[in-house]
């Protein structure tokens, strides 16, 4: 007897419950992608009143947007990729974009779960409180910020064939996002820096982020920085996916 | 579909594979029956494992026609898909997951209803009932093939792909891999076998395809291949022990010199 093909929607929520386990069981990497911002956060309660609640929560979710994309995200896709579990999932019966949508939909999860953290650690250590409408806003910002990084990731993977090269290009890429961006936007690496700073992926997410958690300072400005989030996220996604291959053979 | 239960479950016709310029594999046809194990024997490089990507849809033909159950692999791909079952020579699962989660993602991807009672009894059938919370890793290289097989034939497939699926087994793994293997062929299920083992080729399977340099150069049953080849002075060569073994016939078809 010939069997028909399964519902997409059987596939999805097996291919998520089995992405979620997996990444349930690496606690300790979700814990040290989240201790990074929130250890940031802490350490920095003294600048709240000089530079605003809003740029310290801005600069953290934007550090752990960094580290989702391309710490969590890029390597387990290179790993996997690399020990032949997309090809075993590729030939059953299930459009390929379903495995790409699965794992994504933790990385968004993870996100989600990123932007409360800094949230509540900065409301109740740093004493950080938004209105309502800035904290739906940064949530949304976050996730738009957040394709930034996955969309990087993905270009990295897309570009890098071996799981311990990926792995070493992004913890590079990680380091100088972190350093250059916070350093650079604080002027400490000179003017010229800082305007590169300011439009790079780093600079543009962090203001996004930043502007809309006060939504009443947000400005042309904001909105030509969601623009060049918008480009980078197309143009890394776009390049990431066309150059992605399924197996390193 | 008007496929009636005898035509094959496979049928690979004129199949051309490219790599750039490398002209891999060259006008390859074959069929398998239901109820037929069909071993695919070649050496290094001649083309086994293109002539298989391309059958799983993994890769790309330049020109010919596959189809599973009747369906197109290339117009059709996830209903021929849904009709195959499929073991990869290098299986690998996600390392984070128990061998229960596995059985149910792959449940899950190929439709099939998963109780917990029908979880235990499969476990029994493969003699792992206790292994259910194991890791894919913790498990031996048998028991690994065996858990490989059971999800290759979880959705009760019509073809079943095995990429040399005993290669690294002991003996007594090997012979209870042979009898899943010949039960799967029991159930009317057709069976598509790559090994370089020609003892096992000669023990399992019905026919028997030989490919080397990209080009199918026999099919046959065993017995047949052998009879036909024993007076070839390439085989005869070749020959060891006085007898003409499928081996020898492999050799000299293919030739003595090592492949990469």
């Amino acid at each position: 007897m010939q069997r028909d093909i399964p519902r997409i929607s059987s596939a999805l929520n097996a291919l998520l419950r089995a992405d979620f386990t997996a990444q349930w069981r690496n606690r300790r990497s979700v814990v040290l992608v989240l201790l990074v911002p929130v250890i940031i956060l802490i350490s920095w309660k003294g600048l709240v009143a000089r530079m605003g609640g809003p740029f310290v929560l801005s600069i953290c979710v934007t550090i752990g947007l960094t580290a989702i994309g391309l710490m969590g995200y890029t390597n387990t896709i290179a790993r996997d990729r690399d020990k032949g579990i997309f090809q075993r999932l590729r030939v059953g019966p299930i459009p390929s974009w379903t495995i790409m949508v699965s794992r994504l939909t933790v990385q968004i999860f993870m996100i989600v779960l990123l932007t409360i953290a800094v949230f509540v650690v900065g409301f109740y250590v740093d004493k950080i409180s938004l209105s309502p409408t800035g904290y739906l806003f940064g949530f949304v910002m976050a996730l738009a910020g957040g394709t930034v990084y996955l969309g990087l990731g993905q270009m990295i993977v897309g570009l890098i064939k071996h799981p311990e090269t990926v792995n070493a290009v992004t913890r590079l890429v990680y380091f100088l996002f972190i350093m250059v961006g916070m350093l650079g936007e604080l002027g400490a690496m000179g003017n010229e820096v800082q305007q590169a700073v300011i439009w790079s992926p780093f600079g543009t997410v962090k203001r996004i982020v930043s502007d809309s958690l006060q939504p009443g300072h947000w400005t042309g400005d904001s909105g030509m920085a969601l623009m060049a989030t918008a480009g980078y996220a197309i143009v890394f996604s776009v390049l990431g996916i066309k150059w992605f291959k399924w197996n390193t053979k | 579909m008007n496929d009636l239960p005898t035509a094959p479950v496979l049928r690979v016709e004129g199949l051309h594979v490219y790599y750039g310029n490398f002209h891999a594999v060259r006008d390859v046809s074959f069929e398998v029956k239901p109820g037929e194990i069909f071993g695919f024997l070649g050496p290094n490089g001649a083309g086994k494992t293109s002539t298989l990507s391309a059958i799983e849809g993994l890769l790309k033909p330049r020109s010919g026609n596959i189809s599973v159950a009747g369906y197109d692999v290339r117009q059709q791909s996830l209903h021929a898909r849904a009709n195959m079952g499929i073991q990869l020579q290098a299986t690998s699962f996600q390392p984070e997951l128990t061998i229960t989660e596995i059985i149910r993602l792959y449940a899950g991807i190929y439709g099939v209803e998963m109780s917990n009672e029908r979880l235990a009894a499969l476990l029994q059938e493969i003699n792992l009932r206790d292994a259910g919370t194991k890791r894919f890793s913790q498990l031996s290289g048998g028991q690994q093939q065996r858990v490989s097989l059971l999800i290759s034939t979880i959705h009760d497939p019509r073809l079943v792909l095995l990429d040399e699926p005993t290669t690294g087994l002991d003996p007594q793994s090997r012979r209870q891999l042979w009898e899943r293997i010949e039960a799967i062929r029991e159930k009317g299920h057709g069976v598509l076998l790559t090994t370089h083992s020609m003892e096992e080729a000669e023990a399992v399977c019905d026919r028997i395809a030989i490919i080397d340099h990209g080009r199918v150069v026999a099919i046959d049953t065993p017995g047949e291949l052998i009879e036909r080849h024993r007076h070839d002075p390439e085989v005869i060569s070749v020959s060891r022990k006085g007898r003409i073994t499928l081996e020898d016939v492999f050799i000299g078809l293919t030739g003595r010199e090592v492949r990469s």
